[in-house]
């Protein structure tokens, strides 16, 4: 049963941007936005510009990370829907399963036209080593949707609501924009030395906020 | 038997604040296994927060109890499967249909996702069945609200204010699902401002200033 719940919120999840197009029209307009800003505070500078850009682009997509999952939950909210997920016999942790898997496959395509943004801006080079750059991305988004979905809950429920998600969520996800972006850095500069540990950073972290959420998102959506 | 296990509602001097205000105050209760009661009250009254309390969406802030013979506290998963709450809020999802909404709350309760077309015709809707909720009219989301009810046969219903927002037809739709829970020993408390239909309930109770008040009649 809880494959099945979990599978329901996925296509519900998936169904529901696919056909509000939250993501499209707000998300990732504010994630190229904020690259474009951040070019232009730079300057003309292509080398600084390549240097940056690993850094830039995992803080776009922590920045999309944070408002993709605060209206993920709006969704729920609206209607009480998040009650009747509540109030059903359903295993919790499934249902935070599904959040997450939902905002994972959605962060994933926002940060694929991220990167061409980054590509074509910032001159950022794909580097030797594209399969680990690509195992870097899947990594360090899976940490931002694990956390972003275990915390999004807590911030719609909080009286501080939208302001609340960004002051929980940064300092939690600090080791994963460290571990993500140096190893960004170093695969796209042709460096593989270190990856190693960055990346068993970035999977270490992943499955913790994946085994607290399970454990705690149910906890969190009680009274 | 004990008498907690009869009783398909036992509450026991259940206080429930909401920022040191007692929206329910020491409310004793008790509701038999398949009966249908009214409770009825003024705006707020506590019918809501007691109906919810019941259903295990909030927890008591003093008192215990139990709902179809488990604990309050302790069993709000097991009461959970076996009770639906109709509120105000119909808990669907705009932007899905008609059909998607009854297929995701099958999903969520382990049903047979081929319940949920008999059930929309239940209520009139079939032929609106890929609209988008998101299109519907507050009467006919509470229509849907109803469908996955009907879906769903819980032991326990919690209707709250299940009249509002009803056209003639659709409050057919509600007598309806009072006379069929009742012949299948369904329990049923319904929470409204209005008069009973006398001919549909078992026992009427008054709520005023978060307390039930002594029962103002038995039809049954």
């Amino acid at each position: 049963m809880s494959l099945r719940v979990a599978q329901a919120i996925v296509v519900k999840d998936l169904r529901t941007e696919a056909r509000s197009r939250s993501a499209v029209s707000t998300v990732l307009p504010f994630a190229a936005t904020m690259l474009l800003a951040f070019g232009f505070a730079l300057g003309p500078d292509r080398l600084l510009l390549a240097r940056t850009a690993p850094a830039l682009l995992w803080l776009a997509a922590l920045f999309a990370s944070v408002e993709l999952c605060h209206r993920s939950y709006q969704h729920e909210a609206a209607n009480d829907a998040l009650e009747g997920l509540l109030l059903s016999p359903a295993d919790k942790g499934a249902v935070y399963l599904g959040k997450a898997a939902a905002a994972f496959v959605q962060l994933i395509v926002l940060l694929v036209v991220t990167t061409g943004i980054v590509i074509v801006l910032f001159g950022l080079p794909v580097g030797p080593a594209p399969a680990l750059l690509l195992l870097t991305a899947v990594l360090g988004i899976a940490g931002l949707s694990t956390l972003g979905s275990l915390l999004g809950l807590l911030a719609v429920r909080s009286r501080t609501r939208q302001a609340a998600l960004p002051v929980l969520i940064l300092p939690l996800v600090s080791p994963v924009i460290i571990a993500a972006t140096k190893a960004t850095t170093g695969l796209t500069h042709g460096s593989t030395a270190g990856i190693g540990g960055w990346l068993s950073l970035l999977v270490a972290f992943d499955a913790a906020y994946l085994a607290a959420g399970y454990i705690v998102f149910g906890h969190l959506l009680e009274d | 038997m004990t008498a907690a296990e009869r009783a398909a509602v036992r509450l026991s001097r259940v206080t429930r604040l909401f920022d040191g205000l007692a929206a329910v105050s020491q409310v004793s209760l008790e509701i038999a296994p398949g009966e249908v009661v009214w409770l009825r009250g003024w705006n707020g009254s506590g019918k809501t927060t007691l109906l919810r309390l019941i259903a295990t969406a909030i927890s008591p802030t003093f008192g215990g109890g139990s709902v179809l013979g488990f604990d309050l506290r302790a069993e709000r998963s097991a009461i959970r499967a076996r009770t639906d709450l109709l509120s105000h809020e119909t808990r669907l999802y705009a932007d899905l249909t008609a059909v998607e909404n009854l297929r995701f709350a099958c999903s969520l309760y382990d049903i047979d996702p081929r319940r949920a077309e008999p059930a929309l015709g239940r209520v009139g809707l079939e032929e609106l069945a890929a609209v988008r909720v998101g299109r519907f009219s507050q009467g006919m989301r509470q229509r849907l609200a109803l469908a996955r009810c009907i879906m769903r046969t819980p032991a326990l219903i919690l209707l709250d204010e299940p009249y509002a927002a009803l056209d003639v037809d659709a409050r057919v739709v509600v007598d309806e699902l009072l006379i069929t829970a009742r012949a299948r020993g369904q329990t049923v408390v319904v929470a409204s401002h209005e008069a009973p239909p006398a001919h549909l309930i078992d026992r009427e109770l008054t709520m005023d200033g978060g307390r039930v008040l002594a029962p103002a009649g038995v039809t049954s």
